[in-house]
């Protein structure tokens, strides 16, 4: 067993050389995911679209055992380090690592290559790793920035924008998009900016107060669909049922309040998809099929498909991957739909 | 004068704290046993190199919370202490290049956090929880500040080589927390100043009568802890190879639980840094075993408390046995 | 000359949080504005049940470090009793129930097994952050809707929030029975001196245990007014921030945390200036880095103050 692992683990090296991994078939498929936090609720989505994803797998195909596990450094990246530095002496076949910074990791790339293990860099691209899954965080904010222009109105619109925590690369890339995508148009002022650090309590004070401090303000637009729970609770209990909600992560009860309610777009993300596109990936690596090195996560606009028309005749550019809500809902609640065992098969 | 009390609470204490040693062995034997039943690996060579390096910062920061607690203090600051000297001390590198510079940057950061510490509970006679937690909040958004709430990537091989660098499975750090045990612990028996920290905490106000200071001796002490920071913040920032502003983040918690563990009364003057050892080691082979079966964060939580528990009753009851 | 020296530290803070007002709004008109008066007393809520809790364990010489914790933990078995019933009165009863069992066994073990307080119950903040993601299947968010929690959340009676009233009462209840019953006198005598309020023929082990089953019910009050206005719950929420707070609101209001001294409407002023100070650096848009330093030194600030007030009594004695 021992020696075998070996021989696979030499070969896989060699294949990653090649820029496609074999995880040649010694019938076994173990994936651990390193994840930086498990309590947003992104996160709980996304964790449990891998465990779902992982049991599929390991039930659909009988000619290979699917394990895995995930872990939650809870923010703390001398906990992550620690975690990395367990798993990787435990030899899984496939990591994913939701680096917290990928600098810090680069040391452990190498270590976990030497060992044969396939090292997929999550969100933040790294050249060593052996593929980046990566979620083309501009474009889309990009996106919903357009899809805010293409909806206000052509009137003065006012604006807020909660942000992620100082310093967080996919925060800022999102920031960067959204703003981006505003620019398009002149009739939007953003009339603040505010990290809430993935903080749901936070959202809810920063709507809180923007609500006094603008009371003429016409959206809320967040970098996490974390903070849209709080932001449209809050505006609702206060009677401000004109507000507009712009979200990014695709949360299911987020797309829920989009059809006659007041979220106008969404970035299809969904934890749920996520998880199960990760064991997809590792299922094809391990079946030696070739992956890109940076594999883009498909991470369409929501919008309701009232909402898609009127936002085409204002001038939203039409090459645009939009989703209707219905169908976003399905794909989101069922992780399966588009990355199951049967879309391997 | 002094030592006609001295002697007597040592003895009581001894029994009372041979009897914690013993348990916290029992408990160790007895978790170690398990998760290397459920995982073959765990007393793999690397994983106890990856197991007692991950444990390093919380030995050093430990030993100094022993020293705190006493005295009948606390200090809940140390976490964001390492965050703070850590960022003092990679940016002194950073702008100087002189990893030496950093290294002394770093560790006079953390002492003036615990100058400030000692100052206010030593000399003021405030009350240490306070303090110490708004220099908790302090130092973390210090830090914050100090960073611009962003990382700094750090190369430099020396500043690097105690948090980062492995001689074979042995990562470089054990060593030096050994030795860092081993002058600590001359300092704590073998010395005036030792027996200074035992008597303040065994009554403050006996302590002052008999002219030994104790205000003074409480700075030197938040003072000491504060420099055990800033070396783990050294330590800390060559482990990740960057300087972090959220780097410790509740790491307190986790100190006051291990010295809790082993055995310091929080109403000081009882407790021995073994203690300390022996409460991190448990502590860390929890954590270690945890991480290896995948278990729930959550789960872990519980029975980190549950531990916690656990031991304090355990105590009580076979104190009581003897009583 | 103590009544003097306590009344001029609770006007210490009085003015001190009026002279910081002032100064808000000198840079921000808009801070004194009725709608963001409103806002903070109903962000201070969750903090204030939490100090107000925190208030009679620490005069009583202890600490509840699990109460942000717990808070959490309530706040999640209202919502897995609303999500699987429908039902708001039941998971009422059921946080009413489930914090005092909570308080009573943190009670009990300080009580009657004489464990520090400390220990007791950071094992308490372990525990109950645990519990709170391993009671909700598999950690989900659970949406709390309806009339209820509309009404807890955002229902205002006279221009006030109906739970910022709620706390205003439980104030009021609290320095009736903190000044004028023979409860308040214990609790300050087993803060002063445990030994003497057992001579005196106080009940120490019930009145401890009682004082551990009110603040967890506090943060069960603080669970539950915090999720309503949320309106949704999830686990992993910062209860330690919400803790740390109500912990330097009453501080700063002049309790001793070795215990044996404070009033209720010291605590309650201190409520108002932590509340001020979150507000007003949200409202400033002051970044969250200075925010920490900004906190952290007012509180020394406090401390030093609280000191040299001590410093001038003890001169003043002699």
């Amino acid at each position: 067993m021992n020696t075998f692992k070996k021989l696979t683990a030499g070969l896989a090296l060699a294949g990653s050389m090649m820029g496609t991994t074999a995880l040649a078939a010694d019938g076994t498929l173990d994936v651990v995911f390193i994840n930086d936090g498990h309590v947003a609720p992104y996160h709980v989505a996304w964790l449990s679209g891998f465990e779902d994803a992982l049991k599929a797998y390991d039930e659909a195909f009988d000619d290979v055992k699917v394990t895995g596990r995930w872990l939650s450094a809870e923010g703390s990246l001398e906990k992550m380090i620690q975690q990395a530095e367990v798993t990787i002496n435990e030899k899984p076949d496939v990591m994913f690592v939701n680096a917290i910074n990928v600098d810090a990791f680069e040391p452990l790339v190498a270590k976990a290559q030497a060992e044969g293990i396939t090292w997929i860099a999550v969100h933040s691209p790294m050249d060593s790793a052996d593929y980046s899954f990566t979620l083309g965080d501009v474009v889309n904010g990009t996106n919903q920035g357009m899809a805010m222009c293409a909806l206000s109105g052509g009137e003065p619109y006012k604006v807020g924008i909660m942000l992620g925590q100082a310093g967080n690369p996919s925060g800022e890339a999102r920031r960067e998009g959204i703003l981006k995508g505003i620019s398009t148009c002149d009739n939007i002022e953003v009339v603040a900016e505010q990290p809430a650090d993935w903080d749901t309590v936070k959202a809810q004070s920063i709507t809180e107060n923007w609500l006094t401090q603008f009371p003429d303000l016409d959206a809320i637009s967040g970098v996490t669909d974390g903070y849209m729970y709080p932001a449209i609770a809050v505006s609702q209990n206060s009677g401000r049922t004109d507000i507009d909600f712009y979200g990014y992560d695709g949360d299911i009860p987020i797309i829920q309040q989009m059809e006659g309610g007041n979220v106008k777009a969404d970035i299809l993300l969904s934890g749920t998809r996520e998880g199960w596109n990760f064991v997809q990936m590792a299922y094809r690596i391990y079946k030696g099929e070739e992956i890109e090195k940076v594999y883009d996560f498909f991470t369409p606009l929501v919008l309701s498909k009232e909402n898609h028309e009127i936002a085409l005749a204002n001038g939203f550019p039409a090459d645009v991957q939009v989703y209707h809500v219905e169908d976003a809902l399905e794909v989101a609640a069922k992780g399966y739909l588009e990355f199951g065992p049967d879309s391997v098969k | 004068m002094a030592d006609i009390t001295a002697p007597q609470r040592r003895s009581f204490s001894l029994d009372g704290l041979t009897l914690r040693y013993a348990v916290l062995v029992g408990l160790i034997v007895i978790a170690s046993i398990g998760f290397s039943m459920a995982n073959e690996n765990f007393y793999s060579m690397t994983n106890i190199g990856i197991l007692l390096r991950s444990i390093s910062v919380l030995f050093l920061v430990s030993m100094g919370m022993t020293f705190v607690m006493l005295t009948g203090g606390i200090d809940l600051s140390v976490g964001s202490n390492v965050a703070f000297s850590g960022g003092v001390g990679v940016v002194t590198l950073v702008s100087t290049g002189s990893p030496w510079l950093g290294f002394a940057a770093a560790i006079l950061a953390g002492m003036a956090i615990g100058w400030i510490n000692g100052f206010f509970i030593g000399k003021l006679q405030l009350s240490a929880f306070m303090v110490t937690l708004a220099t908790f909040a302090a130092a973390r958004g210090l830090a914050l500040v100090i960073y611009d709430a962003d990382s700094i990537n750090v190369h430099d091989p020396v500043f690097l080589w105690l948090g980062g660098t492995s001689w074979g499975n042995l990562p470089v750090v054990i060593p030096f927390v050994a030795l860092m045990f081993v002058a600590l612990s001359i300092l704590l028996y073998k010395t005036t100043f030792g027996r200074d920290v035992y008597a303040t905490g065994s009554n403050f106000n006996t302590a002052f009568v008999l002219g030994r200071q104790p205000g003074r001796k409480l700075i030197w002490v938040y003072v000491l802890t504060g420099a055990l920071a800033g070396l783990s913040a050294i330590i800390t920032v060559g482990r990740v190879s960057s300087g972090q502003p959220w780097t410790g983040l509740y790491l307190e918690f986790d100190a006051i639980t291990a010295v809790i563990l082993g055995g310091t009364a929080l109403a000081g003057g009882r407790g021995k840094l073994l203690g300390t050892i022996l409460g991190v080691l448990l502590y860390g082979i929890i954590i270690n075993g945890l991480v290896l079966t995948g278990t729930n964060p959550y789960l872990q939580s519980v029975i980190k408390g549950a531990i916690l528990l656990g031991v304090v009753l355990l105590d009580t009851y076979t104190q009581r046995g003897k009583a | 000359m103590q009544d003097f020296g306590k009344l001029f530290r609770e006007n210490n803070i009085i003015f001190v949080t009026l002279a910081l007002c002032l100064v808000f709004f000198l840079i921000s008109p808009r801070f004194l504005s009725v709608d963001n008066m409103s806002a903070i007393s109903r962000q201070i809520v969750p903090i204030g049940l939490i100090a107000l809790g925190q208030f009679f364990v620490v005069v009583s010489g202890n600490i509840d470090l699990s109460m942000g914790m717990g808070s959490v933990l309530f706040a999640i078995v209202l919502g897995v009793i609303f999500g699987v019933t429908g039902g708001v009165a039941l998971g009422i009863v059921a946080v009413i129930v489930f914090s005092l069992a909570f308080g009573f066994v943190n009670g009990l073990l300080v009580a009657k097994l004489k464990l520090p307080s400390f220990i007791v119950t950071l094992a308490g903040l372990f525990i109950a952050q645990g519990l709170s993601g391993l009671i909700i299947p598999r950690g989900q968010q659970i949406f709390l809707m309806g009339g209820f929690f509309r009404f807890v959340g955002a229902e205002k009676y006279f221009g006030f929030y109906a739970s910022f009233l709620f706390l205003v009462a439980l104030f009021a209840l609290a320095y009736v029975v903190y000044n004028h019953t023979r409860w308040g006198a214990y609790v300050i005598a087993i803060g002063n001196s445990e030994e003497n309020a057992k001579l005196a023929g106080i009940n120490v082990d019930r009145v401890k245990i009682g004082i551990f089953m009110f603040s967890a019910l506090c943060s069960g009050f603080a669970g539950v007014i915090l999720s309503s206005r949320m309106g949704f719950v999830q686990p992993g929420l910062d209860g330690n921030g919400l803790l740390l707070d109500g912990i330097a609101a009453i501080i700063i209001g002049g309790t001793l945390i070795l215990g044996g001294r404070g009033t209720v409407t010291g605590a309650f002023w201190g409520l108002l200036f932590i509340g001020v100070t979150n507000n007003a650096l949200n409202l400033l848009n002051v970044t969250d880095v200075w925010h920490q330093v900004f906190k952290g030194s007012i509180i020394l600030a406090a401390l030093g103050a609280n000191y040299v007030l001590w410093q001038s009594r003890q001169a003043e004695a002699q």
